[in-house]
């Protein structure tokens, strides 16, 4: 783990533990996880069902509270927020593609693109925007209310929400989840230009060792505990580690 | 499929705790209106037969007109087996108060006493000729004691003095209680009302039976009478009485009956998004091999069971309702004497309740219950579910087109016919046709409005505004049905509000032209003395006083009063209308007519009739019909003509004028001097005349839109309840928007302008609804109505509309802002 502090992470978690409900009943999500995601590099995260990877997204979000341990994004940590500040700094520092329900059914394309700036207030940068848009391919689609796009183009739709108001992070939980491998694997090749070409950090939660493949370094969780990580990762490579772990 | 209606009753109770509350609140009413008008009815009848059960037989008068001859009595009271026979005196003597003037508005009522229909609360019985005793609730208003001298006027006019030495309780009579009564020995009694004999006689018995006692004195009581057993009059009493709480119970019923429409669509309402939200859920079940019918049939069962239960609570409610307003009435209405019986519930009002509830939820959930069968069982399969697109269909927009024509041709039928309760009638069928017409146009009228009504809420408050406006228009028709409940309420308040604006102008128009008076002199018996006139005239603070004289006369070999006023006071202060011809050559030799009498008698302007007494009659030309709200005596001639006919009159009334400029407190005192000496010659100004007008139909505005508030409550359950299943079912965009950093804040924000938004939609349409229909009402009441407007309460009822909806989302918005973020993005 001496990778942690060799490069400036864009969010760390330390001593991170997650317990659900209480006494007999208690889930111990995750058991004390120290963990950095490097500024512009596109990293995910991957485990056995139930082994705590959206529970270590949430925590590493702000969306759920910790039982014990830090986080931080940036240089702000984030565990000692109070919801309304934690609010904000959603707002201005991170961003999200979930695996599905991502766009609000009322809005165009481009109003759900250009939605958290605007709950923000603050102003698209129209080259930005522009930019995201081609690099998305969704032009001659941001007139369309989500009902008349693919499952595909919505994801894409969620990138570049994600992407326009260039967060420090983006989580993405599964985001290709629910998609056929050609539009996923167009999805995925979206997010790794804009780590190479924008610089963007990107944290992904996914359960495909091809969409793993995509990323510059994947983790590996089992049981609510970093158990092992590789750098420039394959398909392959990822494979072998996975089977390594079930057994 | 029973089981699996109940664990989703059990599963929705929550959401659908507002819906019952809704029904409750319905039937509530209904049932309360019941409780209410039974539990009077029961003391009424309770206190008949209290009073009742000391008389064994009464001999009435079957006419008030003529009496029991008092050599009756004597006869009634010499049959063997009669214990007791007492007279009961019935007639009018006024009670002087201690200012002076007859007391009250209307003359105090001169009975007998002792009597078995009333009760002594102090003192004791009068005895002879110089005692009286006065009814507690005049006692205590004129605080009268025991020892007082009482001063009543006789029919005559002459003053008589009495010594008060005892109080008595007036009992179940409705007039004694209205009136106030003095009661005095039957004798007296008879002198001061100038009554010629007995309204009754009641008898008690020595030993023989009611029955036998009946037939003995029904020999001897003449035609004139009717002889009833104790039991019979007192069963004849509370069916007499009966018939007064029947117009209470019609009027309650009607609000009742709003109610439950307003409660009806609620439930159309919530039954549709629950349908709505479970189409996955009801696939599934149709996938797993479900039939149609046993969906619908699951539906149907889940809305009789909500019907039920709520109905069950509701009759609860309605027992409360009921037992509260029965206490209300004990408790601060003294004066009012209403005997209640206890507060129960009667097996006709639980068949009535329960009936109306359940039938109406059932009704109201058939709709959504068939919209659940057409569910394909594939549905279950889809992942995204999806929005409502909500297209405008032919069949309603040809529906609307022919409820909308058919109600405005009714109504410019209505509007345009002659002034009558047929055209009030005709406009308001087209009123209830018009509101069809928005209830089918409901969901296409709702997105524009809304955009309208949002339109400040989206400037104002950014992305949470514009987001709630879509909200609010994203389901057109849920969003209709919703508003168009609040609607109702609010169109009946406007349209009552326009009515009584209207009326109120109309009225105090109709004051200024036809008493162009500041005071009016009359006597609350009798005439008014032509001394007090001559008292009158001379003063410079009074610009006019105008006498109006009335006596017996014949018109064309009919019986018609005869009247004159003041000619010189025609042209100046007074200026009647007339329909026909012209007031302007008024002279000898000459006569103006009322118009129901000239059409009754078929007279033109330019005929001749003859005028005077039966013996005296001379033909006078007449040169104006007047309108029959004029104030001028219906057969006005002038005054030198009057003089010489029937002589020195007193006046039926004096309208006066103050000068221009002069002390209004000294014309005042001069009137009231004038009238000092004359205990019945009472002074009214226009002013007080004014305000009771307004008090009564201000109270009157107040009791229907209290009554309205009913409907109007309900409507915002159907809001809140509308509002919070939206919140469900908007948990993971909720998520989501609070995940892309909307504050809690913000989207409780947002929750709350969206019903902001509905509730100002619902009371638009509901205020130019009312406008327009109240506008309509107005001209079929009389065709010199001056239509007014009351701006101030319009804006009110779209402020409070608004503000309604705003306190309807308090709690859907909290729960929204309160669920946590991972839950419902995990949330299927
Ligand atoms: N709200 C909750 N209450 C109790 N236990 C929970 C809750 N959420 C998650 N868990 C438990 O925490 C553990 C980790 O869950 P988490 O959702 O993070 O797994 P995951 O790695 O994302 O699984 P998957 O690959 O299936 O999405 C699991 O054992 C799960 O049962
Ligand atoms: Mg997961």
């Amino acid at each position: 783990m001496t990778t942690i502090t060799s490069v400036r992470s864009a969010v760390t978690a330390q001593g991170l533990t997650k317990v659900y409900g209480t006494g007999d009943a208690a889930v111990h999500a995750l058991r004390g996880i120290d963990v950095g995601f490097a500024t512009g590099a596109f990293t995910a995260i991957m485990g056995p069902s139930g082994s705590g990877k959206s529970t270590l997204m949430h925590c590493l979000a702000g969306l759920d509270s910790v039982t014990d341990g830090h986080v931080s994004i940036g240089d702000v940590e984030i565990t000692r927020l109070n919801d309304k500040r934690l609010t904000l700094l959603r707002r201005e520092r991170v961003g999200f593609i979930f695996q599905a329900f991502n766009l609000l059914p009322t809005l165009t394309a481009e109003q759900n693109i250009l939605l958290p700036l605007q709950i923000a207030g603050r102003q698209a940068d129209q080259a930005l925007f522009d930019r995201v848009i081609d690099t998305v391919g969704l032009r001659d689609r941001l007139r369309h209310k989500p009902s008349q796009l693919s499952g595909g183009q919505q994801q894409r739709v969620a990138v570049a929400r994600a992407l326009i108001s260039k967060p420090e992070v983006i989580f993405a939980d599964e985001p290709t989840g629910n998609l056929d491998s050609r539009s996923g694997a167009e999805v995925l090749s979206f997010l790794r230009t804009s780590v190479r070409e924008l610089g963007q950090t990107i944290v992904m939660v996914t359960h495909d060792p091809v969409a793993a493949s995509y990323a510059d370094r994947v983790v590996f969780l089992r049981d609510g505990l970093l158990v092992r990580e590789i750098e420039q990762p394959t398909p392959q490579t990822v494979l072998d580690t996975l089977v390594a772990l079930e057994a | 499929m029973f089981r699996t209606t109940i664990a989703g009753l059990l599963a929705h109770r929550l959401r659908l705790l507002l819906t019952s509350l809704a029904i409750i609140l319905g039937v509530g009413f209904i049932a309360g209106t019941f409780v209410l008008t039974d539990t009077i009815d029961a003391g009424f009848s309770q206190s008949f037969t209290a009073a009742a059960d000391k008389i064994d037989v009464a001999v009435r008068a079957k006419d008030e007109e003529n009496p029991l001859p008092p050599s009756l009595l004597a006869k009634v009271g010499a049959i063997a087996g009669v214990k007791d026979a007492q007279p009961i005196v019935s007639g009018e003597a006024a009670l002087i108060g201690k200012d002076g003037k007859t007391v009250g508005e209307l003359v105090t009522a001169g009975v007998s006493f002792p009597s078995y229909r009333m009760d002594l609360t102090s003192g004791k019985v009068p005895a002879s000729d110089a005692e009286a005793v006065v009814d507690t609730s005049t006692a205590r208003t004129q605080g009268f004691r025991i020892g007082d001298t009482i001063a009543v006027l006789d029919d005559k006019n002459a003053r008589h003095e009495f010594r008060l030495v005892g109080t008595f309780d007036v009992g179940v009579d409705q007039s004694l209680a209205a009136h106030g009564a003095v009661a005095y020995t039957p004798a007296t009694a008879m002198r001061m009302t100038g009554a010629k004999g007995y309204a009754e006689i009641d008898v008690t018995t020595a030993g023989p039976s009611r029955e036998s006692l009946r037939t003995a004195i029904a020999a001897v009581a003449g035609s004139g009478a009717t002889v009833q057993t104790g039991d019979e009059l007192a069963s004849d009493l509370a069916a007499s009485n009966g018939a007064s709480t029947e117009y209470l119970k019609v009027g309650l019923l009607m609000f009742g009956i709003v109610a439950l429409l307003v409660a009806g669509l609620v439930i159309y309402n919530t039954f549709g998004i629950l349908v709505a939200q479970r189409m996955r859920e009801l696939a599934l079940l149709r996938c797993i091999g479900a039939t149609r019918r046993q969906v619908f049939g699951s539906i149907v069962l889940e809305s009789a069971i909500v019907g039920l239960v709520s109905s069950v609570l509701g009759l609860g409610a309605g027992l409360g309702m009921g037992g509260l307003a029965v206490f209300l009435l004990d408790t601060f209405s003294p004066d009012v004497e209403v005997p209640t019986g206890t507060v129960t519930l009667s097996p006709q009002t639980i068949v009535i309740g329960l009936a109306t509830g359940l039938i109406m939820t059932v009704v109201a959930a058939l709709l959504p219950a068939r919209q659940a069968t057409k569910v394909a069982p594939v549905a279950a399969l889809r992942t995204q579910t999806e929005e409502h697109t909500f297209r405008t269909g032919v069949v309603r927009i040809v529906f609307a087109a022919l409820f909308g024509l058919a109600a405005a041709a009714l109504t410019y039928m209505g509007v345009t016919a002659k002034p009558s309760e047929t055209a009030l009638m005709t406009v308001m069928a087209g009123g209830v046709l018009a509101f069809f017409t928005v209830l089918i146009l409901g969901p296409v009228l709702v997105t524009p409005l809304s955009g309208l009504a949002g339109w400040l809420p989206g400037r104002l408050f950014g992305v949470p505004g514009r987001l709630a406006t879509e909200n609010s228009r994203r389901n057109p028709k849920r969003s209709a049905t919703t508003t168009i409940a609040l609607t109702i309420g609010v169109t009946l308040m406007t349209f009552m509000a326009v009515l009584t604006a209207t009326m109120r102008a109309t009225a105090d128009q109709e004051l200024d032209s036809q008493f162009p008076a500041d005071y009016r002199v009359a006597a609350q018996t009798g005439d008014v003395p032509h001394a007090v006139a001559e008292a009158l005239r001379g003063h410079p603070e009074l610009a006019t006083v105008a006498e109006f004289r009335e006596a017996e006369g014949r018109l064309d070999d009919e019986d018609y009063p005869i009247g004159t006023v003041t000619s010189s006071v025609l042209e100046t202060a007074l200026r009647p209308k007339a329909t026909s011809g012209s007031t302007d050559g008024f002279k000898p030799g000459t006569v103006m007519i009322a118009d129901y009498v000239a059409e009754h008698l078929k007279i033109k302007v330019g005929d001749e009739v003859s005028v005077g007494t039966e013996k005296n009659a001379t033909p006078l030309r007449v040169i104006a019909i007047l309108d029959s709200e004029s104030l001028l005596p219906s057969i006005t001639v002038p005054e030198q003509f009057f003089d010489e006919r029937f002589g020195k009159v007193d006046d039926s009334q004096i309208l006066i004028t103050a000068a221009d400029g002069a002390d209004q407190d000294k014309a005042r005192a001069i009137v009231d001097d004038a009238t000092q000496p004359y205990p019945a010659v009472k002074v009214a100004s226009s002013t007080e005349i004014r305000s009771q007008f307004d008090d009564a139909i201000g109270g009157i505005l107040s009791v229907i839109t209290g009554l309205l508030g009913l409907a109007i409550v309900i409507s915002l359950l159907g809001i809140a309840n509308t509002l919070s299943l939206s919140v469900h079912e908007r948990t993971r965009e909720s998520a989501l928007l609070r995940a892309l950093g909307l504050k809690r804040g913000q989207l409780r924000g947002m929750l709350t302008i969206e019903a902001l938004i509905l509730g100002l939609v619902g009371a638009l349409v509901g205020t130019v609804l009312g406008i327009v229909y109240g506008w309509a009402a107005t001209t079929t009441i009389s065709e010199s109505v001056s239509f007014r407007l009351p701006v101030g309460q319009v804006l009110l009822f779209i402020a409070a509309s608004g503000l309604a909806g705003v306190l309807a989302a308090v709690l859907p918005a909290r729960r929204a802002a309160r669920t946590s973020i991972v839950g419902s993005l995990a949330s299927d």
